[in-house]
């Protein structure tokens, strides 16, 4: 982690690095990024300013949770667990959201796929309406558990905490990872559900599954009107073990791979005990389909101030001035000496053109059009290292 | 529910949601029974224990506990069955300090000891809420206890050292359908529930000892945890003593639990910091003890095999590269100067 291969800077220091870091943070990391001219500027962390962390994955290490992923990015570590809990559909709610659930999107697959142009949009928007209104998404993030020295626990969620859950639970929310489809528990009519527990073949979009599930009764199945009796509601609980800059995609990334290590039993609404009761046969259980992956990526603009510039920086004459540097994946000591601050989502998952899902900026001026097009592209190749990482270490990614 | 109210964080749906409930665990009643893990160990045999310290660079100690359940994969590897098999043991442990108190706070002649104990929602078979319960301050205290016994707080005046312990796994109180799941019911709202907490207490006493010593403070002695138990299995087909004396528990293997105790012991000095003892002990209360220190001496070879291994690595990487190391640890030395 710490940078042997930083070169020496020009002036020399007469205290060690962590005193220089902790009492003069700004020069610190200015003499760090234009010591050496003549190769790519080093950070304090011994990364170049384009670099990023590594990435690790382990999924389905919890054992009372519906899926779950530890997650590492350099220093910062994060337990993420989903846990699926049955919200019961009363009067009320089913009635806010009939046409969606169980007329056009009964058997119509995800858009991403077929793409039906008929009702896409407007199902999609009632999707999002489904999932935000009922609260089928529950995201939080504990970050008080001795991660940082800064957060000690006992106190309440403090500002950043809620930020960023705030942000985590927009991202869930408007990329819509999650189809609404898939939470909800259908119950197939009287008839369909005669067979044992075969009752409720959710509308699926393996055609396949709804044949051997639903053997005998999928006839009817398309006849009778389903009623939704409950939805998966979904508690995304993200623990941070170890907390050193860029929570957002820590977070998320923890988030996605528990997500798609997510198996949902099999639910049915059982007549005679007029409850929605679960099987549990392990072959049974679906697994969550995610629609897309969509990877943010943070970047910190450091900017170099003229006056420290000089003082320093013995041969940093005029020309280190309003100079800038954009880095990638930056930790918490960078965070903390950097104003402006960008998060761009990408995905290219879903089609063969890449798409921008999001973009936050704040805190400054430094970027423009053309450094936003370059931060993009960065992150399109940050997508790339994202999607190998959960290719190969989880076991159940695409 | 307390977390309605809760405006800071991201809620539940507000009419409230249901663990899902298990077709076969209402219709065929032997079903959970049929699945309940045994015991292969012997009495006396702990459970492996895996230990690693300095799991948090920003932090001045850290450590990491785990204890898998006694047959690592007892069930076919592919499970067949949904139903969450018993749990392991998964702490966190993080240090932060010793640093100076705030100028608003009182003089305080020894080290100011702050423990916290949260688990994490996901931790048992019942969701937990954010906001800590009873529960947590309980062994809060208990913890607090145990280390207090060892820390040379002397040597630290006007300043305090924050111990947080995250139970990412808590050991349940027993098996499906008996006892709850470690919820919501307090330590002593009856002889049935609990069980599973001394197993986090133990656990959490040794992780916080470890953490101590990776950070480096002064302790007369490594503190270690461990439990003991009277059980009464359900079937009593395998022994036909019925009552015995088991070292390490799993509550979720045993039919019945009479009593445990947990303590926080000292082996280099045969002294007992905290103990917790719960349910029917009867006569047997020394014989008790004696297991809960006998397996607390178990997880201490581990404690300092781990915490040797530690020093090693830390001294060969401070041979190998002299910036590299040097961070942390100077940093503390610094701010305690001054």
């Amino acid at each position: 982690m710490a940078s042997t291969a930083t070169p020496p800077p020009p002036t020399p220091l007469s205290f060690p690095r962590p005193i220089f870091a902790a009492l003069t943070p700004h020069p610190f990391l200015h003499a760090h990024l234009s010591a050496s001219k003549q190769k790519q500027p080093l950070r304090a962390n011994g990364r170049t300013a384009h670099e990023s962390r590594q990435l690790g994955v382990n999924t389905g290490s919890l054992t009372h949770c519906n899926g779950s992923a530890v997650v590492r990015v350099g220093n910062t570590a994060v337990v993420c667990g989903v846990r699926a809990e049955i919200l019961t559909a009363e009067e009320g709610t089913v009635d806010e959201f009939p046409a969606s659930s169980n007329t056009n999107g009964g058997d119509e697959d995800e858009d991403e796929e077929e793409n039906g142009y008929r009702n896409g949009a407007e199902d999609e928007r009632e999707r999002y309406k489904e999932i935000s209104a009922l609260r089928l998404l529950v995201p939080n993030v504990e970050l008080c558990t001795g991660s940082t020295p800064a957060l000690l626990p006992g106190n309440a969620p403090s500002a950043f905490a809620q930020t960023l859950v705030t942000r985590i639970r927009n991202l869930l929310l408007s990329t819509k990872v999650v189809g609404a489809r898939q939470l909800r528990i259908v119950h197939a009519g009287p008839d369909a559900s005669l067979g044992g527990d075969t009752g409720g073949p959710n509308p699926n979009r393996e055609g396949d599954e709804v044949m051997r599930e639903g053997g005998e009764g999928e006839g009817e199945m398309e006849i009778h009107e389903r009623l939704v009796k409950g939805y998966w509601t979904l508690y995304i609980d993200t623990m941070f073990i170890s907390l050193d800059g860029n929570a957002l995609d820590a977070a998320w990334l923890a988030i996605l791979s528990a997500l798609s290590d997510t198996r949902l039993p099999h639910a049915y609404f059982d007549d005679e005990l007029e409850m929605i009761l679960c099987s549990d046969d392990a072959a049974r259980a679906k697994k969550l389909e995610l629609a897309g992956l969509p990877v943010p990526s943070t970047f910190a603009v450091f900017e170099s101030d003229g006056r420290w510039g000089e003082d320093d920086d013995g041969d940093g004459e005029g020309e280190g001035e309003g100079k800038s540097w954009v880095l990638s994946d930056p930790d918490t000591f960078e965070e903390s000496v950097c104003q402006e601050s960008i998060t761009v989502v990408v995905d290219c998952s879903t089609s063969t053109k890449a798409q921008i899902r999001k973009i936050e900026k704040s805190g400054g001026g430094v970027v423009d059009r053309e450094v936003m097009k370059m931060l993009v592209k960065r992150s399109l190749e940050r997508w790339k290292e994202w999607k190998k990482t959960l290719s190969t270490n989880s076991r159940a990614f695409f | 529910m307390a977390m309605n109210s809760d405006r800071r964080r991201i809620n539940a749906p507000s009419g409230g949601t249901s663990a899902p409930v298990f077709a076969r665990t209402v219709k065929e009643p032997g079903y959970i029974q049929s699945l309940r893990p045994t015991r292969t160990r012997g009495p006396d045999e702990l459970r492996k224990i895996f230990l690693q310290t300095s799991i948090i660079p920003s932090a001045s100690g850290s450590a990491y506990l785990e204890i898998p359940p006694s047959p690592p994969s007892s069930s076919p590897s592919p499970r067949t069955s949904l139903l969450a098999p018993p749990s392991s043991l998964k702490l966190t442990a993080a240090l932060q300090g010793p640093k100076p108190l705030p100028r608003s706070s009182p003089f305080s002649p020894t080290l100011l000891l702050t423990t916290t104990v949260k688990f994490a929602p996901f931790a048992t078979r019942t969701r937990r809420g954010y906001i800590r319960d009873a529960v947590e301050r309980d062994l809060g205290v208990h913890l607090e206890t145990a280390l207090r016994g060892v820390v040379i707080g002397e040597r630290w005046p006007k300043s305090g050292v924050e111990v947080v312990v995250t139970v990412l796994e808590g050991d349940e109180d027993g098996w499906w359908g008996e006892g709850g799941g470690g919820g919501q019911d307090g330590p002593g709202s009856g002889s049935g529930s609990g069980w599973g907490l001394l197993n986090v207490l133990a656990g959490c006493v040794t992780v916080a000892s470890a953490a101590m010593a990776d950070a480096g403070i002064d302790c007369v002695d490594l503190v270690s945890g461990g439990v003991a138990a009277v059980v009464r299995d359900a079937d009593g087909k395998e022994n036909g003593r019925g009552v015995m004396r088991v070292l390490d528990p799993c509550p979720a293997e045993h039919g019945h639990v009479v009593a445990a105790c947990a303590v926080g012991y000292l082996a280099g000095r045969d002294e007992i910091t905290t103990l917790w003892m719960k349910g029917d002990v009867g006569e047997s209360y020394e014989a008790l003890t004696d297991g809960a220190t006998h397996a607390a001496a178990g997880s201490l070879s581990v404690l300092k095999e781990v915490l040797l291994e530690a020093v090693e690595a830390n001294f060969k990487g401070q041979m190998g590269s002299q910036e590299g190391s040097k961070q942390k640890g100077k940093q503390q030395d610094v701010e305690m100067a001054g």
